[in-house]
């Protein structure tokens, strides 16, 4: 018999009631808790403190003031102290920390509505299953100390998260905390936390929801505006959260609908629904919402959470697209119709009596959306409504530009649409397909112009032609990186052999539209590191294609080996990558991961070329999950807007006294190369960041063989992009062994002119001048007890 | 026709106009003025972001380089100045201003920091808000001679007309 959390009463024995709460299993029982299960804000202070102290954090306030309580506004300009006593320094840290942790609860909160969502459904005992992994919840077990086997084993981790969530925020009250380090040691701590509550809402969908559980070869899906088959009623999902949406599909599998309705999903949710079944197609990421609102073809919008736009309701209704939102995060002010008939609720939306309906009975969602668009589709088709001007229109609106310019002191990225205006009016149309692209669609251009022209509906009409040719394809997100692809791989990632894992992710505020990225991850792939990726950045790899017309996914499989690209899934599957490299220390290592982060942390930082791009990065969300990467030993670069997050953690390789390590095997001090030399910076073009992703993969664990891998690959992408052979490549050379094949004598000469080395040149041997020697049985550690016959 | 006197103070606001910092905003700053400025520092860095295609500025960078002004080439605008012969070091501009409010930081000369960080042809958003660490926590004077207006830097041009830019650069390097 199995014993369940539950409450009992007994026969005969009143007043007796048995409560089983929490059912520790025996396997469970038997596994160490290791040195710090479920931290407190203080337990890993001391590993943050080792981070800051060689990563300085560096702020670039966007604003100079505090204008948090009613002593202020006080103008902190040049590091003053307003009237609480806090400082700039101090106050930019508590502005990244609480943003970080704006981003933690909504992934944290997304977990929790999910898990209540699938207990209600499949029960508490539902057993999780991430494919062929005995390591399934490798962050929550590194964390937590514990390890999941239902959904309902993730109850205490969330009631955790939550607790910690709210710890930390008491912090943020004026008066308290005046250190920025010590911020920052928060803004870690949510950064660890929010990839964990992350974890939970992957994994319990995974489990209960049948999406693919490390599965390699996903099947492709089609991508893109121009995908959207707009002559059937087009249902488009908007957001984060598959919980409402599955009933959609469900009841569109059950009515045999897929055929008569077109189903799409835009942002992260697009991603889930492909997972959960792949008749869903993907518009695209966050860039397309109001764009592809004011295309006027979706006849129906579902909202969940998170990246959705607060205007949907208001841009739908001037369109007569209905809205049906669906969680506590979004409500626009609609009339809460739960326990109305769908028939009636149906009737009041098509009337158009009312904009839209707030509906928390997924049953009745799965029922009223798919049946509310088959209505609403013909009506609107035959009226034709759309917010893009017609040809004559768009010309009149073209000519009426001034060209004053203050639709390009408006846009985020300063894009010259008053040429692309001027162009047009002229007939030349090239310069808005180029800016469709760019533009991130916010729409803060509308705002500005003087003349009221409708700006990004005259960029999309301009680039109408181009956007109907918008058709990629997207592998479906895998999931977990399976055990056994972790043993095959893991000793080439800690060697360096595979140059490294360059996780492509986050959000599509690039400074140069999305081709960016695609470029940056065809150079990474034809050089054989790994590319993974999720998200908004996983739909815009798709979106562009080779001279044969194939994308990046039909190229390249998606096993988890060398020049591989990976689509892990939506933004709660950036766990998954976080986590493939606890599961490298665990299965490669042997590592006991068990409430043990700064171990496993210190293991990654040292020994694990993996880097993060979030070349588009925009939200809170972004920022807390490179945060918590940066706990965990992960490097992380973002792009030009990057900056405006605050805060970066940037290490100085001329300051050697912060690059000194332990060798655990007997506490000597080694000083080590800077590798890697930032923990989150930013670049300005994706000619720099290329060489930059190179040179974050080293590792002072690399061997030969993986260093001579790396530096090449480092020297090669600087002089294609940069135009100059690196100015420190030499500081990664420790012996002749690590110096590329190809130019060996070349630069063995340079080490000796330029550098003062030592060569002998009859062995083509460096005598003398590398800051360390190699040593394979180096075991670098930055964290004492870690040494061995060290006492805690 | 006389030539349009040329003001470079003028249209100072910010250039993307959400971004206003604070109390402390840039001085409007008349070319000529800038180019004293610049020529008075005793360590001063010209710094380069990769903006730098539109027609005339590259030269105007060899100018201020042959006057004796160290370059560092942010982003990725290195290759151009040294396809112009320009001698640059390359360094990531995230990088360059943490390094700049290092007081043991010695230069890229190994003589030490700089007084005067001298900004243009970037990327506008990114250096605005590199320039807001500098502004915050260093001493160092912050002169933005890009083509628009940088609040964050203690004097910068105001936003100027593709034409001017160039002729208020022009009279900048004059007083080199």
């Amino acid at each position: 018999m199995s014993i369940k959390k539950n409450r009992f009463t007994i026969e005969n024995l009143e007043n007796v009631q048995i409560n089983i709460g929490r059912v520790v299993s025996s396997h469970e029982a038997k596994e160490s808790e290791g040195p710090t299960p479920a931290p407190e804000i203080h337990d890993l202070r001391d590993w943050d403190m080792k981070l800051l102290e060689r990563y300085e954090p560096v702020y670039s306030p966007v604003c100079d003031m505090c204008c948090y309580c009613t002593y202020g506004k006080c103008d902190l300009t040049g590091n003053k102290e307003g009237a609480c006593g806090i400082d700039m320094e101090a106050h930019q840290a508590r502005e990244t920390m609480l943003k970080g942790l704006t981003g933690t609860a909504a992934h944290s909160a997304h977990g929790r509505h999910l898990l209540n969502n699938l207990i209600e459904r499949f029960g508490e005992d539902f057993p999780i299953d991430v494919g062929p992994s005995n390591l399934k919840a490798p962050l929550t077990q590194t964390i937590m100390g514990i390890k999941p086997e239902t959904i309902g084993d993730f109850i205490p981790v969330l009631d955790y998260i939550e607790e910690q969530i709210t710890q930390l925020l008491a912090t943020a009250h004026t008066g308290q905390e005046g250190s920025a380090l010590d911020f920052e040691s928060k803004a870690l701590h949510a950064g660890m936390l929010d990839h964990m509550g992350m974890e939970v809402a992957d994994i319990i969908q995974v489990s209960c929801l049948g999406m693919p559980k490390s599965q390699e070869d996903t099947p492709l899906v089609d991508i893109g505006m121009g995908s959207i088959d707009s002559t059937k009623p087009v249902l488009l999902c908007i957001g984060h959260n598959i919980a409402a949406v599955a009933y959609i599909m469900d009841y569109m599998e059950e009515h045999d609908l897929f055929d008569k309705i077109e189903l799409a999903g835009l942002c992260c949710t697009a991603h889930d629904m492909t997972r959960y079944n792949e008749n869903a197609k993907i518009v695209g990421p966050m860039s397309k919402q109001l764009k592809y609102i004011r295309s006027g073809i979706p006849d129906v919008i579902v909202v969940d959470e998170q990246c959705v736009r607060a205007d949907v309701l208001r841009e739908a209704s001037k369109l007569h697209i209905p809205v049906i939102a669906t969680n506590d995060k979004i409500m626009y002010g609609l009339s809460n119709r739960s326990k109305d008939e769908v028939d009636d609720i149906i009737q009041d939306l098509i009337s158009g009596d009312q904009q839209g309906a707030l509906l928390f009975d997924y049953e009745k969602v799965g029922e009223l959306a798919p049946r509310l668009a088959l209505k609403m589709g013909p009506i609107r088709k035959e009226m034709g409504i759309t917010a893009l001007p017609d040809d004559e229109e768009f010309k009149k609106l073209t000519s009426s530009c001034s060209q004053c310019g203050a639709c390009v002191i408006g846009c985020p990225n300063g894009l010259d649409i008053d040429k692309a205006m001027e162009a047009a009016a002229g007939g030349d149309l090239t310069l808005f397909e180029e800016l469709h692209d760019k533009c991130n669609g916010c729409g803060r251009c509308d705002f500005e112009c003087p003349k009221g022209i409708p700006i990004l509906n005259v960029i999309e009409k301009g680039a109408l032609k181009f956007i109907r040719e918008e058709k990629g394809k997207v592998r479906i997100g895998r999931g977990q990186i399976g055990d056994p692809e972790i043993r095959e791989e893991g000793r080439n990632l800690v060697l360096g052999t595979t140059p490294g894992i360059i996780a492509i992710v986050g959000c599509p505020n690039y400074p140069d539209g999305s081709h960016d990225i695609y470029e940056i991850a065809e150079e990474m792939l034809q050089r054989s590191y790994i590319v993974v990726t999720s998200g908004c950045s996983a739909m815009d790899l798709g979106m562009h294609k080779d001279d044969e017309g194939k994308t990046l996914y039909e190229r390249y499989s998606g096993r988890f080996i060398k020049g591989n690209l990976l689509n892990i899934g939506s933004c709660v599957s950036n766990a998954h990558i976080s986590a493939t490299t606890i599961k490298v220390a665990a299965i490669f290592a042997g590592r006991d991961i068990n409430g043990n982060f700064e171990e496993i942390a210190d293991y990654v930082l040292n020994r694990i070329g993996a880097v993060g791009l979030a070349w588009g990065a925009y939200s809170q969300k972004a920022l807390t999950i490179g945060t918590g990467c940066n706990r965990l030993g992960i490097p992380v670069v973002l792009g030009p807007h990057g900056p405006k997050y605050r805060r970066a953690y940037l290490g100085k390789p001329y300051n050697k006294d912060k690059w000194n390590m332990m060798d655990a095997r007997d506490g000597s001090v080694q000083n080590v190369e800077p590798a890697p030399e930032h923990m989150l910076i930013s670049a300005e073009t994706k000619a720099e960041v290329m060489p930059m992703l190179a040179k974050l993969c080293f590792r002072p664990s690399d061997n030969n063989l993986g260093r001579m891998i790396k530096l090449t690959h480092y020297i090669e992408m600087s002089e294609k992009y940069l135009g100059v052979l690196p100015d420190d490549w030499y500081i990664y050379v420790r012996s002749e062994a690590d110096l590329p094949l190809a130019k060996k004598e070349q630069l063995l000469k340079k080490l000796e002119e330029e550098h003062g080395w030592k060569i002998d040149w009859d062995k083509k041997k460096i005598l003398e001048g590398p800051t360390r020697k190699v040593d394979v049985s180096f075991q670098p550690t930055n964290v004492p007890r870690l040494v061995k016959g060290a006492t805690e | 026709m006389a030539a349009k006197v040329l003001d470079t103070t003028r249209n100072a606001v910010p250039f993307d106009r959400a971004n206003v910092p604070g109390p402390k905003m840039a001085k409007a700053v008349q070319a000529e003025m800038a180019g004293k400025l610049i020529s008075k520092a005793k360590r001063p860095l010209l710094i380069i972001g990769s903006a730098i295609s539109e027609e005339g500025i590259v030269d105007v960078i060899k100018s201020m380089a042959e006057k004796g002004i160290p370059v560092a080439a942010t982003g990725s605008s290195l290759k151009r100045l040294k396809d112009e012969g320009i001698e640059a070091s390359y360094v990531n501009l995230h990088a360059l201003v943490s390094y700049l409010k290092d007081p043991n930081w010695k230069g890229f000369d190994g003589n030490g920091g700089y007084d005067t960080a001298i900004f243009l042809g970037h990327t506008y958003y990114y250096a605005s808000q590199l320039m807001s660490t500098l502004k915050n926590f260093t001493k160092i004077k912050i002169i933005s001679i890009d083509r628009h207006y940088h609040p964050n830097a203690q004097q910068s041009f105001g936003n100027l007309k593709p034409e001017d830019f160039i002729r208020a650069l022009d009279v900048v390097i004059a007083q080199l």
